[in-house]
């Protein structure tokens, strides 16, 4: 179906290749994972697929790409309609019209269909993502897993052979990300749509592939099925390190197929104790009581009454919409509450100037590019040290232990997601707050990303600064949080320490979870340690 | 359901037509009926959308039209003898500014005068409000021929961005207050437009890649050198020909022998240049509204009038046109009256716009702090 | 040079040309008619209403032309994304005392972006804006030509060696840009709207200073409590938040890739 014959692409001369000299064959009906660390270029990988790189990148192109019988090189992109759906990685910038149907019309319109057909495929892709109640909805009203949702069943709604789909699933919550994989999956089988997907949370879409594409830095790519793939694969998720710890050979790419395989571990692990709760500390960095918030007649946050204690990493769970990031900004004192009250060292956050509450709280919110103003990564820096009366180099000194080298004269918009995060956050934590917040940090981050932002935390943790994590990356939860708290439709409905929470709940519970339950063990680390680092 | 209502754009030429026989008319009497006449059609069939509104917005800036004319009136009307209604008192202007005076008796010959030009403008105003109530500017949107998709695909990326942009404002207002930097005046916004304007310039990438990924711009066929050629050269040579029949008929054809053929020709060239290009796009559309018979009931009401208005102009001009000199009532001629009921038509070939239910809130924070 | 800037076809160009021509005539006609010794008519009032219905199709088709002839798929993006930012700048406050900060962002886009698309953003800002502040009147064909010009203009400014001296003259040719924009305005709505017999209306056979005097009189009494404001506060704008502005608009150019184009010659298959 597709064939890529000594393909080489990189964006400027005398830049590393992204990709060098490929030879590739993806078969028809296949769902594929393209794997790789952050900055590698799985994007640019993803949009060689229809000719987006090079009609619309510039760059250096050489070698062949065929794709369902058309050659690229004589094809443009908008040929490629009919046989290639692309969907990008923030669905809400792909959007033309303003209502949900007009949209899945649009590359209909374009393809030049008669209406009769635009009329039956739009029924069609409204029923593959359950998009019923929303279809006459204006595009702005809807929640960031509806857009996902309608982004792809506008590409969907063609019925292109490929469709390929840049991180699907990083801005949903399990529940929804879940739906979404089962359909493309659906479409799979019963079709025969060819689905590639390029995505960070493996542990979402592995058990779904058939085959698995992985990325390297200087250009090389790697073939074949999962189980091969992930053996040698730096990136991966829990349950191939637990396949590897345990000697599994072939690797359980499922938690099912785990669960088989685990049943003499787990007795040996019945008898060894969970690793002990960490001790929180006294007394409390910041406490809610009562807290309401009003949006009008939608009620975001209800009577929420919380106690932060400093020196403790807080995660916070919940669907999309059930409050985080409401809760988070109250907490930053941007949003002021309509009852009850939020209290920080004994002050409500909104009242206070800014200059004085950001010694006291930092946010570092979803976009942390929002947060970053100059034109260059040296000049943040500077500025940052400036603002905040502090050593010169010492904001940069923290940057630079998350991520090692940078270059100065980067421009924020062109580092990775990755290193835009690290940058925010040192620039948040140069004023030393004694409350840090962080709304959904693990956006595009990579495993290995996300443990250096692990330790990071810790090490803030241990200074004594409360930490407070929205996010539903569950894997991240189980490595990093001391507790957690789980909001639904702005109501607490579970708060204790992490393991009892997160374990107990099916829809966040953490893979090693999973294959263990009902033993509530949450990382493979957790396992290695209690067997005592052997078999 | 077969879309059966008329067509946008057959709403739009109702409105004009109606607009020009106010133009033709300078009797207060089939005026005001004019007006009630495109009132009710308008607040009839109006869209119960937030559009409707426009109506009475028009409504009120033809008033304020009516109000600025008598009042420039009364400030710098000429001095004409008639029937003195009040003075205001007379400023005299120094020589340079010759020919302006300012004050003086108001007559009301003058102002009877001023308010029919003030209707006239307000009956063309209340023909547009009439027509953005009725065929909002979205629905003209959606229906306008495949000839200006390019253009139509650009204000819908807009639309589309503005509440996106709007959420991103106030993203970044946010996150100024997290680094404790101003959020008003000069500082305030120059931090808060360059970031938002970068984003915005990133969406258009991503958005760019969306629509190509989606077809933009696909060609059935490349058209011939030749022709391209030639549809370039129609359309420059209809606009040269329109420029000479728009002067021509300015200077009311003393210097240009038949402005309006020019002006016709000239149409007919540029929309054969423009359309046969646009032969290339093989776009459709998603449930399109055909122009069927009821369009054409509907421009035809509107243009109709018209006719009947010229031909009374010409046999018994007092049905149509008043002057107040002398100051007597003016002619109630049937006639007239029955050529500005012609619109009325459009209502019978127009359903009752039926209800929408009310959309859901949007989640936009009331509270925030400073 | 200027490499940012999209550029347009011949043909584009000259249909632009024309069109700013039309443009012209169907707004200085009190002027010209005398100067060409026509003599007064009784419908001579009838004029202006046949252009108000003119000038909108010739804009619309026009601009068809253009924007298939100028701009590919990412010129369009980046045109209705920059459109909706002007509107934004523009629904706040819709004409309240010239508080209007869209032409500072008109300017600079135009300026960074070359003639033709200045034009068309010109004119699709006051469009898309029309959305928003009550609807399609008929004054709206006259803002969004008029507002193109601004554009077009500014497109046709120099880049000079200072960022300083640009700085000041992008002002400088801003403040007088919102003052012709009133003018034109203005020009638009005084023969018809003013018709008859006040001392400051167009009357048609006299001599054309008399008509100039007046129109300039109708000009100060009406809308100069709008335009100075407009035009001051525009300025000001290019001032403090210029150069930051044109910075972006290019960095956000090269990332985009908005290359001078190419007629398209592609054939598929």
């Amino acid at each position: 179906m597709i064939r890529f014959t000594s393909t080489s692409f990189r964006y400027e001369a005398e830049k590393p290749w992204v990709l060098d000299g490929v030879d590739l064959v993806i078969e028809e009906g296949e769902f594929v994972v393209v794997v790789g660390p952050t900055g590698v270029g799985k994007s640019t990988f993803l949009k060689t697929l229809n000719g987006l790189v090079p009609t619309f990148s510039g760059g250096e192109y050489a070698g062949e790409v065929v794709v369902g019988g058309r050659s690229l090189s004589s094809n443009r992109p908008a040929d490629m309609a009919d046989l290639v759906g692309y969907v990008g990685q923030n669905p809400s910038a792909s959007f033309v019209t303003e209502r949900v149907e007009d949209e899945l019309a649009y590359a209909m319109e374009n393809l030049g269909l008669d209406p009769v057909t635009m009329r039956r495929r739009v029924e069609d892709a409204l029923d593959v993502m359950s998009l019923h109640e929303i279809r006459e909805s204006p595009l702005g009203e809807l929640s960031g897993g509806q857009r996902q949702r309608v982004a792809i069943a506008a590409v969907l709604a063609a019925a292109p052979k490929i469709l390929v789909l840049d991180e699907p699933t990083s801005a949903l919550d399990p529940g929804a990300a879940e739906e979404v994989l089962s359909a493309l999956t659906r479409l799979v089988h019963d079709v025969g749509l060819t689905v590639i997907v390029a995505e960070h949370r493996l542990e979402r879409v592995l058990p779904f592939a058939d085959q698995v594409i992985v990325l390297e830095h200087n250009g090389v790519i790697h073939v074949g099925p999962p189980a091969s793939m992930m053996a040698h694969s730096p990136i991966a998720p829990p349950l191939v390190e637990l396949g590897n710890l345990l000697g599994w050979a072939p690797l359980a790419m499922s938690v099912r197929e785990a669960r088989r395989r685990v049943g003499d571990v787990k007795a040996r692990l019945e008898d060894r104790e969970l690793p002990t709760v960490r001790p929180i500390p006294e007394g409390s960095a910041l406490t809610t009581s009562n807290l309401t918030l009003n949006y009008g007649e939608q009620r975001a946050l209800k009577r929420v009454t919380l106690d932060f204690a400093p020196g403790t990493l807080y995660a916070l769970l919940g669907r999309n919409g059930s409050g985080k990031t409401t809760l988070l900004n109250v907490m930053a004192g941007l949003l002021r509450p309509s009852h009850g009250t939020a209290l920080l060292h004994g002050q409500p956050p909104f009242r206070m100037a800014p200059s004085d509450r950001i010694d006291l709280v930092g946010l570092v919110p979803q976009d942390p590019g929002d947060l970053l103003y100059a034109q260059e990564v040296g000049e943040e820096c500077r500025t940052a040290d400036r603002e905040h009366h502090l050593e010169e180099g010492s904001t940069l000194e923290m940057v630079q232990k998350i991520l090692g080298k940078i270059e100065l004269t980067r421009h924020p918009n062109d580092l990775s997601e990755g290193q835009r995060l690290s940058l925010a956050l040192a620039v948040v934590m140069a004023a030393k707050p004694k409350v840090l917040l962080l709304d959904e940090p693990t956006r595009g981050l990579d495993y290995c990303a996300k443990l250096s932002l692990i330790e990071q935390l810790h090490l803030l943790r241990s200074e004594g600064v409360c930490v407070v994590v929205a996010t539903h990356d569950v894997e991240f939860v189980a490595q990093s949080a001391d507790q957690a708290i789980v909001l639904s439709q702005g109501e607490v409905i579970a708060q204790g320490s992490a393991r009892e929470v997160i374990c107990h709940t099916p829809v966040f519970a953490p893979q090693v979870a999973k294959v263990f339950s009902p033993l509530d063990w949450l990382t493979v680390k957790e396992v290695m340690t209690a067997l005592g680092g052997k078999r | 359901m077969i879309d059966d209502r008329p067509h946008a754009v057959a709403w739009w030429l109702w409105a004009l037509g109606l607009a020009v026989v106010a133009v033709k008319l300078s009797n207060p009497v089939p005026m005001v009926a004019l007006g009630a006449v495109i009132f009710c059609v308008g607040y009839l069939r109006q869209s119960p959308a937030a559009w409707g509104r426009s109506l009475m917005l028009f409504v009120k800036i033809g008033a304020v039209v009516i109000l600025v004319r008598l009042i420039f009136q009364m400030l710098f009307g000429e001095r004409i003898p008639g029937h003195t209604l009040f003075a205001i008192p007379s400023v005299a202007l120094p020589s340079w500014a010759a020919g302006v005076s300012i004050g003086g008796p108001v007559t009301a010959e003058s102002l009877i005068t001023a308010g029919i030009v003030g209707l006239k403008l307000a009956l063309i105003l209340l023909a547009f409000g009439a027509a953005n109530a009725i065929a909002s500017p979205r629905e003209l949107l959606r229906s306008l021929p495949g000839v200006f998709n390019e253009i139509a695909v650009a204000i819908s990326v807009g639309l589309c961005f503005l509440p996106e942009l709007i959420n991103a404002v106030q993203r970044v207002r946010s996150a100024r207050k997290l680094r404790g930097r101003p959020t008003k005046g000069i500082a305030g916004f120059r931090g808060i437009v360059v970031p938002v304007l970068e984003e915005a310039l990133e969406h258009s990438m991503e958005l760019a890649l969306s629509m190509g990924a989606r077809g933009f711009g696909r060609t059935s066929s490349t058209p011939s050198r030749r022709r391209s050629a030639l549809c370039g050269v129609s359309a420059i040579l209809g606009v040269a020909g329109l420029i000479l029949g728009t002067y021509g008929l300015l200077s009311a054809g003393s210097s240009i022998p038949n402005p309006g053929v020019l002006c016709g020709v000239g149409a007919v060239f540029l929309s054969l240049g423009v359309v046969a290009s646009g032969r290339r796009s093989v776009r459709t559309r998603y449930r399109p509204i055909p122009f069927g018979w009821r369009s054409m009931v509907c421009v035809v009401s509107g243009w109709l009038g018209l006719v009947g208005i010229s031909i009374l102009q010409s046999s018994s001009p007092d049905a149509t046109s008043y002057a107040p000199y002398p100051l007597v009532w003016p002619t109630v001629s049937v006639a007239a009256l029955a050529c500005v009921a012609v619109g009325l038509v459009a209502l019978a070939v127009s359903p009752r716009p039926a209800l929408r239910p009310s959309g859901r809130s949007k989640h936009m924070a009331e509270a925030t702090s400073r | 040079m200027k490499e940012y800037q999209i550029r347009m076809t011949q043909r584009s160009g000259t249909l632009l040309l024309l069109l700013s021509l039309l443009g012209a005539v169907s707004l200085l006609w009190p002027f010209l008619l005398h100067a060409a010794g026509a003599a007064p008519q009784a419908h001579h009032l009838d004029a202006p209403f046949e252009l108000m219905v003119l000038v909108p199709l010739l804009l619309v088709l026009c601009a068809s032309e253009l924007a298939r002839g100028s701009f590919d798929v990412r010129g369009i993006a980046v045109l209705g994304i920059l459109a909706a930012c002007g509107t934004a700048l523009r629904i706040p406050s819709p004409g309240v005392v010239g508080f209007e900060p869209v032409f500072f962002l008109l300017v600079l886009a135009g300026f960074v972006y070359g003639p033709s698309f200045g034009f068309a953003l010109g004119g699709l800002t006051l469009f898309v804006s029309a959305f928003f502040t009550g609807g399609i009147g008929p004054w709206l064909p006259f803002q969004m030509l008029a507002a193109g010009w601004v554009g077009l203009c500014a497109g046709l400014l120099p880049m000079l060696s200072s960022t300083k001296k640009e700085k000041w003259m992008l002002a400088a040719y801003t403040a007088v840009a919102c003052l012709l924009f009133g003018v034109v305005m203005n020009l638009w709505f005084w023969p018809f709207g003013l018709s008859g017999s006040t001392s400051i209306s167009y009357v048609p056979g006299a001599a054309v200073s008399t008509n100039i005097a007046h129109f300039v009189a109708f000009d100060l009494t009406t809308s100069l409590g709008f335009d100075i404001p407009r035009a001051l506060l525009n300025a000001g704008l290019i001032l403090c938040v210029g150069r930051p502005v044109v910075v972006a608009l290019r960095r956000g150019a090269k990332r985009v890739r908005l290359l001078p184009h190419v007629d398209q010659a592609h054939t598929t298959t």
